[in-house]
């Protein structure tokens, strides 16, 4: 569905378009990777071209970084001015030399065991970095920076409250002198929130609550005092637009996750996309997937900002992969609706109306005796990147086919504890993953490389023609961006949870993926 | 980087008393109407596994005034939320409310007053049927046998009776997680079928009926099925009613030392 909370300032302006297009790709070019995706854009994709279908075959580890502390590693690193920057749980962050892995300086926050994570684990997916400062978010929920040099504290601020539940395990975005973070939290009844923080102080800058308060507009779709504990938390790294000087960011589920009774209503902006003006931190528009969602379909997942055809139109769009199994393309200045198509197996709708709004098959919410459905509450996608090509056009998406029987209980608000009012029962062994490729432009499947389970590792797409990819049984691999076709693999020995990132060292394209509890760079064999 | 800390153990201690009471309240206390919503619970949460009723599944029976990792009421309050860290038992922390899992756990604990049906049988004999059928040439009971199915030394203490009955007169509707059969065709013709051992994007490792391990590379097959309703135990349905009585009886019995 869609609002415009404010009117569009701006009309296609091909030129600008273009050189902007070639801005981010020779920012990108440099061999650096400066955001969590790899570009406001969020396509994960790297413009290096060394690596190719015909010579990856010869890829190998150069080094491993373990750091410390226990749990899976599901950080992107960041290359900025030959050093990389990196996290683990619960919130450490490393800088290590490109060429040996070793480790510049760590830095390592005490989290204490009764530091809150209900809902997600003890983990940190990245930092983001501005003028010589490294910016993370901490688990007990403050935002913390530092000099990228030393590691040394320069300012630390609170962003949310943990002991109800609030924490932060994103990465930051920085963007416009600001330092935008997310929070988690949507399982134990927080009222979800967007931050800015002016990157140089630690001030506040603005604001953006997921939830309106009574009297705002779509308040109305939350009855009595729901609203307080609404949820829409945003707990993964949204995308920017600096032409259009617009955040896009994803919403998270609406609170109690699996029990709706205390809601009734659509629930804004929950499991929405919410378009944020940079500068005042207000809404322009909202496109909300799963109104009143009921099943924790979350829709954090990454927005892609794509210039592409629309039924031989050219539009700007930003497109998700949504965790509800359909794929989106909306206009990113207005946030108008253009398609919506399932790309993997979903049994709750029968498609999407005129508007996007999903047309709701009876009797598909969790229930007392439980309710199958399809796709499972971890979804159809989760956090796991997708990847859009320019070359291809293609996006890349990591994909979970598996369903789950849904349960409802009874809720009560405590703060500090899950605020759930539900469970499920996953059905395991017929589950299935798979890197899907589809057409950007239709949400049309161009290609499926099928893993044994779902996954929850991201992708990347490279100008050689390469998507890496990596699944929970610890493989980390390439395939044809073209075709899908698998060319190189290596045992990482965990589980990969985390995207995969490339960079420039002495020349030679490098290929990053964290599995298990380690971080793992790899090059060409003859060539370093 | 201290202040978080003191904060939060502030409103911790503002926090803890009534999840402590929660915690440590008596089932005893439970009136018949806590009991019957924690039955409700229980009926959609717990009997996937422990069987309606709590007369157990691929989890244990229920019906008993010990349970072997809850020696006090607030032990098994606190199992319901947490569930049993390496065992298959999982926590309801996001499912279930302090009071719910206190409720749940005082319908449990009724379970264990309420006088269990002994099983029909002689464990005894059953013992001497296990062996006469060969069972120990795919299970390994008190480290003697074979590993091709799972190993049955406390199987009594996992597993409820009528699991174990359905297991072993129709155990393809029984089979549990981590002997997923599955049939590798080989480009070259050749048929390997068994268990799966592990599968990775590029590997499957399967333990055939003979207990070779045969390590396949997925680019070198044709066809890799799971084949979820298939098991590679045979039905004992032809057993007598009697032997088959004996021997569920005597599997339930295998308890372990505990």
């Amino acid at each position: 569905m869609i609002a415009r909370l404010k009117p569009s300032r701006s009309m296609h302006r091909i030129a600008t378009f273009a050189a902007l297009a070639l801005s981010s790709t020779l920012f990108a070019q440099d061999g650096q990777w400066l955001t969590y995706s790899g570009s406001f854009s969020s396509h994960r994709f790297s413009p290096l071209a060394q690596l190719t279908p015909s010579n990856v075959g010869r890829l190998k580890p150069v080094w491993v970084y373990q750091p410390a502390g226990v749990g899976s590693v599901e950080a992107t690193p960041i290359v900025a001015d030959g050093v990389m920057y990196t996290t683990s749980g619960p919130t450490n962050v490393a800088a290590l030399d490109l060429k040996s892995g070793k480790p510049l300086w760590e830095w390592n926050r005490p989290i204490a065991a009764t530091v809150l994570n209900l809902g997600f684990p003890r983990v940190n997916r990245g930092v983001a970095i501005l003028d010589g400062t490294v910016y993370v978010g901490t688990l007990d929920g403050y935002l913390v920076a530092l000099d990228a040099k030393s590691g040394a504290e320069r300012w630390s601020t609170q962003v949310g409250d943990n002991p109800t539940g609030h924490a932060i395990t994103a990465a930051p975005l920085a963007v416009d002198g600001k330092i935008i973070v997310g929070i988690s939290g949507g399982e134990a009844g927080i009222r979800g929130f967007l931050d800015a923080y002016d990157a140089k102080t630690g001030k506040q800058v603005w604001r953006f609550w997921t939830v309106p308060s009574p009297g705002e507009p779509g308040s109305e779709s939350w009855p009595g005092d729901s609203w307080v504990h609404g949820g829409g938390a945003t707990w993964l790294t949204g995308s920017y637009d600096s032409e259009l000087k617009l955040l896009y960011w994803g919403t998270g589920n609406p609170g109690p996750d699996w029990n709706g009774d205390s809601r009734k209503g659509d629930n804004l902006y929950t499991s929405s996309l919410v378009a944020i003006d940079i500068t005042t931190g207000k809404a322009r528009w909202h496109f909300q997937f799963t109104p009143h969602d009921v099943h924790d379909w979350d829709a954090n997942q990454i927005p892609v900002l794509v210039d592409a055809d629309v039924r031989g139109t050219p539009r700007k769009l930003v497109v998700m992969a949504n965790r509800n199994g359909f794929y989106y393309a909306l206009d990113r200045s207005t946030g108008e609706y253009l398609l919506g198509v399932p790309y993997a197996k979903q049994t709750w709708a029968q498609g999407l109306d005129g508007k996007g709004r999903p047309i709701l098959i009876p009797n598909m919410e969790p229930s007392e005796k439980g309710t199958l459905v399809y796709p499972s509450l971890q979804g159809s996608t989760n956090w796991g990147s997708p990847s859009y090509s320019p070359v291809t056009q293609m996006l890349y998406v990591p994909v979970r086919e598996m369903g789950s029987i849904y349960y409802k209980t009874a809720v009560e608000y405590k703060p500090g504890t899950y605020y759930t009012g539900g469970s499920e029962k996953r059905l395991d062994e017929e589950s299935w993953g798979a890197v899907r490729a589809l057409d950007v432009r239709t949400g049309k499947q161009m290609w499926d490389f099928k893993l044994p389970s779902p996954t929850w590792a991201g992708v990347m797409s490279t100008a050689g023609g390469l998507v890496f990819g990596g699944s929970p049984e610890g493989n980390f691999f390439a395939l044809d961006a073209r075709t899908g076709k698998p060319l190189w693999q290596f045992q990482t020995g965990g589980a990969i949870r985390s995207g995969p990132m490339s960079f420039l060292a002495d020349g030679k394209q490098h290929v990053v993926v964290a599995g298990g509890h380690a971080l793992f760079v790899f090059a060409l064999a003859d060539e370093r | 980087m201290i202040r978080p800390f003191s904060a939060w153990c502030f409103a911790a201690l503002l926090c803890a008393p009534s999840s402590a009471a929660a915690q440590q309240r008596s089932l005893a206390a439970a009136t018949s109407n806590d009991v019957a919503a924690g039955q409700r619970i229980f009926d959609a949460q717990c009997a996937w596994c422990h069987g309606a009723a709590g007369t157990g599944g691929t989890g244990p029976d229920l019906h008993r005034t010990t349970l072997r990792h809850a020696a006090n009421d607030r032990e098994l309050t606190t199992i319901v939320r947490n569930g049993i860290p390496g065992t298959e038992m999982p926590g309801f922390t996001s499912a279930l409310t302090e009071t719910m899992a206190w409720q749940t756990a005082a319908y449990v604990r009724s379970l264990g007053r309420a006088r269990a049906r002994p099983l029909p049988g002689n464990p005894e004999h059953g013992a001497a049927v296990y062996d006469a059928n060969g069972c120990g040439g795919c299970h390994i009971l008190r480290g003697r046998g074979n590993a091709l199915g799972p190993e049955l030394t406390t199987i009594g203490a996992l597993r409820g009776a009528p699991y174990l009955r359905d297991a072993l007169v129709k155990p393809e509707a029984a089979h549990p997680p981590g002997y997923l059969v599955v049939k590798a065709t080989t480009t070259a013709g050749n048929v390997v079928r068994g268990i799966r051992l592990n599968e990775d994007v590029f590997y499957v490792h399967v333990r055939d009926a003979r207990g070779t391990v045969h390590t396949l590379q997925k680019s070198e097959l044709s066809a890799l099925d799971r084949e979820l309703e298939a098991t590679l135990m045979p039905s004992y349905a032809r057993l007598s009613a009697g032997d088959l009585d004996d021997l569920v009886a005597y599997l339930a019995s295998l308890r372990g030392a505990k």
